[in-house]
């Protein structure tokens, strides 16, 4: 099975994931009334083959698979399908995964992109200090991605709800109360996930003359920090009303998943 | 596959060939009158007290006309299930004539009283323990009323394996229909659509507050409505303190002057109002600065009135939610509606359900164990 490769794995997962993605559809049409598990096991399969992928990878490097785009894209995806599954567990969340699939088939599309993923390449540098900044960085979007799903389905279930749509009673998604608060969680766990990452990474030995917060990366991670953290302080503090957070989390999220990738591209520190 | 009845047929002829003495065959029949058929005053007239039943229930017995047998006595139907040696209309006539001697009717009474005999005695039977021969189709109180009946008759021994097994299965298709369609599903009345609406804003209504503005009937059963589900802290306001108090003290609430009640608004979640003014009592702009005390919680408004107490653009308002009697009410509507779709696939596995129980021989030439 040495033809069978981590990215055969992956394929596998993003073919799960776009099953998933078409079953949503059909729980979405019918308005997320049957209490099933369906596309539960469909996104399971997905990240089981993500994880084997991931695995497979770390194991010929030796180390925590995120030297490259293609790697760093699929540990932020396999941190969203990984948490979609174990909040997919809570009372009446089973349907999140329907609201992640599409974002885990999509990026993953993109990842599976050859030239996100060039042979030969090698880190620079290894060790503790270089997986925790990127694996926590990373979990950290998985974490925002995930916030912004319970955003997505905090608005829909808000607008039926303020419509007086009769889906709004016969679906069985939580409360949109519940909604906000995992919403709100996440978003803070992405945070301090995201401040480890980041002074990780500043802890790191660099080149001479590469100073770390010029590098055009690592000014839109401190970029989406701040906005993170004015989107969690207006919501706590300043009293701003759910729907601007919430729309706030989905649009930060949406900028990250447009922007991740070029600016990882332009990044010196993260191609040396 | 034959019926039961087909069955007893066949089995009648066989032991006539045979020269042999037949066995007592014996078969379940209902008879009774129900919502569907008879209005609330004959219903009333043949109700059974809940105390008079073990006596009805033996006397059915010593007179011979029934050997097992449960009735079942609530405000929309009075039913007498028996297992019975006698032939169905032999059966009917006997019961009919007991049902009118113990509840002295001497009046007319005709389609009202209907009976029915194997298999659709046990399809009503079926029909009735999963609340599709209800008033409101799918409700599940009729359920434990029929569990009591039969309870009642089980210990005092009316019931043998007849009419066990007939009950036993209908609890088990009643349960079977309950998770399996959507029959149950839903609110179909305005108190509990508000209740569940509440359900689907708040995480747990045990930790929201609850102010009615208004002291009236409809407050009161709403109130109670939400403290079937969590509900601990109510207040109550109205414009005579009088009527506040004795609601208060009826639901074990506090009250607060009709004059202060805004100032509730920074704790309260759920406002219920249904006064008579003649006039919005909240307005959009009123809310608006009350919301912002609030910190932008979502708020549920729930106005039960005729005229309205609450202004409609108030839902315009971030995490306010309005919604007004028609709305609840096209709600339970709406519900009532999907219930009455799935009851076809009820009906089939009600008649899957009959089916086997007939099929099964021993059922269908079973004799009672007393």
């Amino acid at each position: 099975m040495i033809w069978f490769t981590d990215r055969h794995c992956f394929l596998l997962a993003v073919t799960f994931y776009g099953l998933s993605t078409l079953y949503s559809v059909f729980l979405w049409r019918k308005g997320f009334r049957r209490d099933e598990w369906v596309n539960y096991f469909l996104l399971s399969a997905g990240v089981v083959m993500h994880t084997l992928a991931m695995l497979k990878r770390g194991m010929t490097l030796h180390s925590c698979p995120v030297n490259n785009l293609y790697e760093a894209t699929t540990f932020l995806l396999w941190a969203l399908g990984m948490a979609s599954l174990v909040y997919a567990l809570l009372p009446r969340f089973k349907f999140l995964g329907a609201f992640t699939a599409p974002v885990l088939f999509t990026v993953g599309m993109f990842a599976l992109m050859p030239s996100l993923d060039p042979h030969g390449l090698k880190p620079e540098f290894s060790g503790a200090l270089r997986s925790i900044h990127a694996a926590t960085i990373l979990q950290a979007y998985g974490a925002f991605g995930l916030a912004a799903v319970a955003a997505v389905m905090f608005l829909m279930q808000q607008h039926d709800l303020k419509f007086h749509k009769l889906r709004a009673m016969l679906t069985l998604l939580p409360s949109i109360q519940r909604l906000e608060l995992i919403t709100l969680r996440l978003a803070c766990v992405g945070l301090g996930l995201l401040t480890v990452g980041l002074v990780a990474g500043e802890q790191m030995p660099r080149h001479e003359g590469k100073p770390y917060f010029t590098d055009p990366k690592v000014v839109w991670s401190a970029l989406l920090w701040l906005v993170y953290l004015e989107l969690i302080v207006a919501r706590l503090f300043l009293g701003r009303s759910t729907r601007r957070f919430t729309f706030g989390v989905i649009i930060a999220f949406v900028f990250l998943l447009l922007t991740f990738g070029i600016t990882n591209y332009y990044s010196g520190l993260h191609h040396s | 596959m034959g019926s039961g009845a087909d069955l007893a047929w066949l089995l009648t002829a066989e032991f006539s060939t045979l020269n042999l003495p037949l066995p007592r065959l014996i078969s379940v029949v209902v008879i009774g009158l129900s919502h569907r058929s008879a209005p609330v005053e004959l219903r009333e007239r043949f109700a059974f007290a809940e105390g008079k039943i073990p006596d009805a229930l033996a006397s059915l017995r010593s007179a011979g006309l029934t050997v097992e047998t449960v009735i079942l006595s609530t405000c929309n139907r009075v039913e007498i299930y028996a297992a019975t040696d006698l032939a169905p209309d032999v059966a009917f006539a006997e019961l009919r004539r007991f049902l009118l001697a113990h509840h002295a009717f001497d009046g007319v009474l005709g389609e009202e009283l209907y009976t029915l005999a194997e298999p659709h005695s046990l399809h009503h039977l079926f029909k009735v323990a999963s609340g599709l021969d209800s008033m409101v189709i799918g409700e599940t109180e009729i359920f434990g009323q029929l569990k009591k009946a039969y309870d009642l008759a089980f210990t005092r021994q009316h019931t043998g394996a007849k009419l066990n097994r007939a009950f036993q299965r209908a609890f088990n298709v009643a349960k079977q229909i309950r998770t399996e369609t959507n029959i149950q599903r839903g609110s179909v009345s305005v108190m509990s659509a508000a209740v569940e609406l509440a359900e689907k804003i708040f995480n747990s209504l045990a930790e929201h507050e609850v102010l009615l503005i208004g002291a009236g009937e409809t407050s009161e059963k709403t109130a109670r409505a939400l403290q079937s589900r969590g509900v601990s802290k109510i207040t109550v306001t109205n414009r005579s303190p009088e009527r506040a108090a004795t609601l208060a003290k009826e639901l074990g609430a506090r009250t607060v002057p009709f004059e202060h009640w805004p100032e509730e608004f920074e704790r309260i979640d759920i406002a219920v109002s249904s006064t008579a003014a003649p006039h919005h009592l909240i307005d959009r702009a009123k809310l608006e600065t009350l919301m912002k005390r609030r910190r932008n919680r979502p708020l549920l408004l729930i106005d039960l009135a005729v005229p309205r107490d609450i202004d409609p653009a108030v839902n315009t308002l971030d995490n306010v939610y309005l919604y007004n009697v028609d709305d609840l009410q096209s709600i339970a509507q709406e519900y009532l509606k999907l219930r009455h779709e799935e009851v076809a696939r009820c009906e089939t596995i009600i008649a899957e359900r009959v089916a086997t129980l007939l099929e099964a021989g021993k059922y269908a030439a079973g004799h009672s164990r007393q």
